[in-house]
């Protein structure tokens, strides 16, 4: 599904963030891809989501090679994406109603199925009754869940997520978690960054960075 | 074609709620366009009406062709005839010198004894009205009837009209260069009021564009905000001309005395209204589009 080949990214006059990246993930898959601070790890999601472009080497998603793709083909390739970052990125002076649906709007979809989806999504993330409330009324736990509302409802093949329980207690980070698995089992692809992969009830695959460099690409089973 | 509506539609629907969110700074922005625009238009008003009165004027002009004191009566009836046979003459009119005598003594209220005058000073005269405005036609008859035998002097009454009408033409040049300046200035204050709307919007167009938003679906409300400023601004200036109509008419009513209900002001036809309402949504697509989309252009994702 995605395939890294020897991808390095770096920005003028600065050493290369990534240096020699390859690695492939599957369709499905759960992946946590970890390390310290400053290792890298942000900004290999920017390059999984084609937000930022390789410096070198070649990224393959679904046998499409991103750097053949025309840069108005971008926004369309995002859509297959449901990010969700370590800010949230919420608008703060919409509902999170219109947060959630924004998405679904960028992609063209009725004002019915607008409706019916996003209470969906909120539905599934437990804030339905918040449909009407702005984001800067919901505690940190809350406004993460909304971030994931808003990347699931347009159902993507791939959930993307950047250190999603950073800043979050155990019980709020363990209810978060909970809501990507149960994503990944009814067959979505996961990526989450985190300093350090989580007892995770299913399997998953750790890809360890450290300084920029792919150290520890392995799958690990663990639990069960 | 159905989807494309629809994003169209989305996109007037959240230019709406936009400018309703910012209704005072929206309204300040329709009343500029509304006031820069109502300039040159009054001006053209004016010229338009000014145009259209000396016309009215031209049209009633006479030639006045005096006649020497010894004419016999058979020049007369030959330069009569001469006239009569001119395609760009309309009315011939034959004043005998005593009928203007008695006309003169009426209107002056004295008589030829009272005066001292022992006989008629004035000649007999033709009175001829055009039915062409055409400066080289009417210099060609003028040319024409002051060759003829007896014809003493020829006076177009129209000289100053062409004085009038030239000047008319230097004010409408004037007013479109006027017109074109104030266009670019309105394009400069839309273009600005809509890149600090991006620069307002910047976290939705960051956040909007990492989750698959393309440029034009980030542009259409801005776009379309321009019309509504554009088509505000138009109906702005609609209500201006409209009500400086009025107030012109109402002055030129006190001096009806003295031009007898000639300067009437009429305002700009439809198809005018409906050229300034399409110009002035013009300037609100052109500014708005160049400055979003640069702006736009200009704004990085967020970290």
């Amino acid at each position: 599904m995605i395939k890294f080949n020897s991808v390095f990214k770096g920005y003028p006059g600065t050493k290369d963030i990534l240096q020699n990246i390859s690695f492939e993930i599957d369709s499905g898959e759960l992946v946590f891809v970890t390390g310290s601070s400053g290792a890298g790890k942000s900004t290999l999601l920017k390059l999984i989501s084609a937000i930022e472009s390789p410096s070198a080497g070649e990224i393959i998603f679904d046998n499409q090679n991103l750097s053949d793709l025309r840069t108005g083909d971008m926004p369309y390739l995002r859509r297959k994406f449901g990010m969700i970052f370590q800010d949230h990125k919420l608008l703060f002076d919409r509902t999170c109603f219109e947060n959630v649906a924004l998405p679904l709007a960028i992609n063209d979809t009725t004002s019915v199925d607008i409706s019916r989806r996003v209470r969906a999504a909120l539905n599934k993330v437990g804030l339905l009754e918040k449909e009407k409330l702005m984001p800067i009324t919901l505690s940190g736990g809350e406004q993460q869940r909304l971030a994931i509302a808003r990347a699931i409802v347009s159902r993507p093949a791939i959930l993307i997520a950047d250190e999603p329980t950073a800043n979050l207690d155990k019980k709020y980070a363990d209810e978060i978690m909970s809501i990507f698995y149960s994503f990944q089992q009814v067959g979505v692809t996961v990526i989450i960054s985190s300093h350090e992969a989580p007892q995770s009830p299913i399997q998953f695959k750790e890809f360890y960075l450290m300084h920029g460099e792919l150290v520890k690409p392995q799958d690990v089973s663990l639990l069960t | 074609m159905f989807h494309y509506l629809r994003n169209h539609i989305q996109a007037f629907f959240r230019a709406i709620i936009r400018v309703k969110s910012n209704w005072p700074s929206s309204i300040i922005m329709i009343l500029v366009i509304g006031i820069t625009l109502c300039l040159p238009a009054t001006g053209f008003l004016l010229v338009e009406n000014a145009s259209k009165l000396s016309s009215k004027i031209e049209y009633e002009a006479e030639i006045s062709i005096f006649l020497n004191k010894s004419i016999s009566q058979d020049q007369i009836d030959f330069i009569r005839s001469a006239l009569e046979q001119s395609p760009a003459v309309k009315k011939v009119n034959f004043e005998p010198k005593i009928k203007a005598w008695e006309k003169l003594q009426e209107k002056l209220k004295i008589n030829s004894l009272d005066a001292g005058i022992s006989e008629n000073p004035l000649p007999d005269a033709f009175f001829v009205t055009l039915n062409t405005l055409d400066s080289n036609i009417v210099d060609s008859l003028y040319n024409d009837i002051k060759v003829l035998e007896g014809v003493k002097e020829v006076i177009i009454d129209s000289g100053w009209l062409k004085k009038l009408r030239s000047l008319l033409y230097l004010i409408k040049a004037g007013l479109l260069v006027l017109g074109a300046l104030l266009a670019m200035v309105l394009t400069v204050v839309i273009g600005n009021t809509i890149r600090l709307q991006t620069l307002t919007h910047q976290k939705e167009i960051e956040v909007s564009r990492l989750i698959g938003a393309t440029d034009s679906f980030i542009l259409r409300p801005f776009i379309y905000t321009g019309i509504f400023y554009g088509i505000g601004g138009s109906f702005v200036t609609i209500g201006l001309l409209t009500i400086i109509i009025e107030l012109f008419n109402r002055i030129a009513f006190k001096f009806e005395s003295i031009f007898g209900g000639l300067i009437i002001f009429s305002n700009l036809t439809p198809s005018k209204y409906i050229f300034l309402a399409i110009f002035a949504t013009a300037l609100g697509i052109l500014a708005s589009y160049f400055s979003a989309s640069r702006s736009i252009r200009t704004i990085k994702n967020i970290d």
